[in-house]
């Protein structure tokens, strides 16, 4: 199947069909993915912050990514679960969007950096890399997330 | 500084929820003035609105057909761009507000003292709140009469009161001895009912300024309840009750 066959099939699903014929469920649930990104940025910068040593600096970057990542984990879950909804309702459209391709580029980059560049650059500590290398490694998860965040947006925007 | 400014805030969308009690016509072509007040006594000194401002509903048709608005609305990017930085910056201030009720819940950063979390945290969901503000009248701008009727803008400039007030109760009282309960990993239970409230407000303000997009209860399209259209300002023309 190509991928166009495969966008094709999911915009033909019961779901996507289900969700397109009603007024509601659309607003409802694309709704929900916003409230999800809410929350991720927050996790995300409350790290992202300390990082560049604007946030909370007296505590250790480990142990706030620590207190953060259930809530970063757990917003992804909601946004992948109504994310998906989203896209069966209307892949057709996203398949020729290029918003939706930036978008998955990102969000691709910001899962894989977050999970092990920037882990990595955590779990080292501050005292034995270069301040700088925290720094550089919060503005290009900012940066990624942010891709993330508008490329999402702009899948909206005809 | 940040109380103040919540104040400030507070009384502004007093008196938009205090003139949205104003019931205002569909808007019509050529037909914008047509209205019935109900609570504005500014209105009815002037003569039922008609006359120089005296009403919002005056005021933002007013508004909606300045060079202003007119070019926000007719330009090819500025709406979509001004509404991402609406939406980034929504992760800013809403994502940091929520990590700082989930600390008055006790359901993330236990170690941290609550004040620092204050402390290192709030001056930056105030200036989200300001790039928001801002922002978001941009937003309202570029289609004020249509934003002003609509029920869910309404419904998020109410909930924008509560949650001030809940933000200045907040720090007037239970944030004021802190110091007793700074280290609690779980705080005092008027703390986390503070952080519970803010948590569901500003959801409920989220949810419903994403529903502003939706039509569905607007003025021009009738029949509508009688209820919505009281809660709308909205005076349907005879026609259009059928």
């Amino acid at each position: 199947m190509s991928l166009l066959g495969f966008f094709q099939w999911c915009e033909r699903s019961g779901i996507g069909d289900t969700i397109r014929r009603s007024s509601w469920l659309f607003p409802l649930i694309e709704a929900i993915h916003l409230l999800g990104l809410g929350v991720i940025g927050g996790a995300v910068l409350v790290v992202d912050l300390r990082l560049l040593g604007l946030g909370l600096r007296r505590q250790p970057t480990a142990q706030l990514a620590r207190d953060a990542q259930p809530w970063m984990i757990g917003s992804l879950l909601l946004m992948g679960i109504t994310g998906g909804l989203l896209f069966l309702s209307e892949a057709i459209k996203c398949y020729y969007h290029e918003a939706f391709w930036f978008k998955m580029a990102s969000l691709f980059l910001a899962i894989v950096f977050t999970f092990t560049v920037q882990r990595k650059v955590i779990l080292t500590g501050e005292t034995r890399l270069r301040p700088v290398w925290n720094k550089v490694v919060a503005l290009v998860s900012i940066l990624l997330w942010s891709g993330v965040g508008i490329g999402g947006r702009w899948i909206g925007f005809s | 500084m940040q109380i103040r400014l919540l104040a400030a805030l507070c009384c502004l969308v007093l008196a938009l929820c205090y003139q949205a009690t104003a019931r205002t016509a569909a808007p019509t072509w050529g037909n914008a003035g047509r209205q019935i007040h109900v609570l504005s006594t500014v209105s009815l000194q002037t003569g039922a609105g008609q006359g120089i401002g005296g009403s919002l509903f005056a005021f933002f048709s007013r508004l909606g057909d300045s060079s202003w608005s007119v070019g926000l609305h007719e330009s090819r990017y500025a709406y979509d761009l001004i509404e991402s930085v609406h939406v980034w910056t929504l992760c800013l201030f809403f994502g940091l507000a929520v990590m700082f009720d989930l600390r008055l819940l006790g359901w993330t950063m236990r170690s941290v003292p609550v004040s620092e979390v204050a402390r290192r945290l709030l001056p930056w969901t105030v200036v989200g709140f300001v790039v928001m503000v801002i922002s978001g009248t941009l937003l309202f701008t570029a289609i004020p009469v249509r934003s002003y009727q609509n029920i869910f803008f309404r419904t998020k400039m109410f909930m924008l009161l509560l949650a001030g007030l809940n933000v200045w109760i907040f720090h007037s009282g239970i944030y004021r001895r802190v110091g007793t309960w700074d280290v609690a990993s779980v705080p005092p239970r008027a703390a986390r009912v503070a952080g519970a409230l803010s948590l569901v407000l500003w959801v409920c303000i989220v949810l419903s300024g994403r529903m502003i997009a939706y039509n569905w209860f607007d003025c021009d399209r009738q029949p509508q309840r009688p209820i919505i259209n009281f809660l709308t300002s909205c005076a349907p023309t005879q026609s259009e009750e059928h």
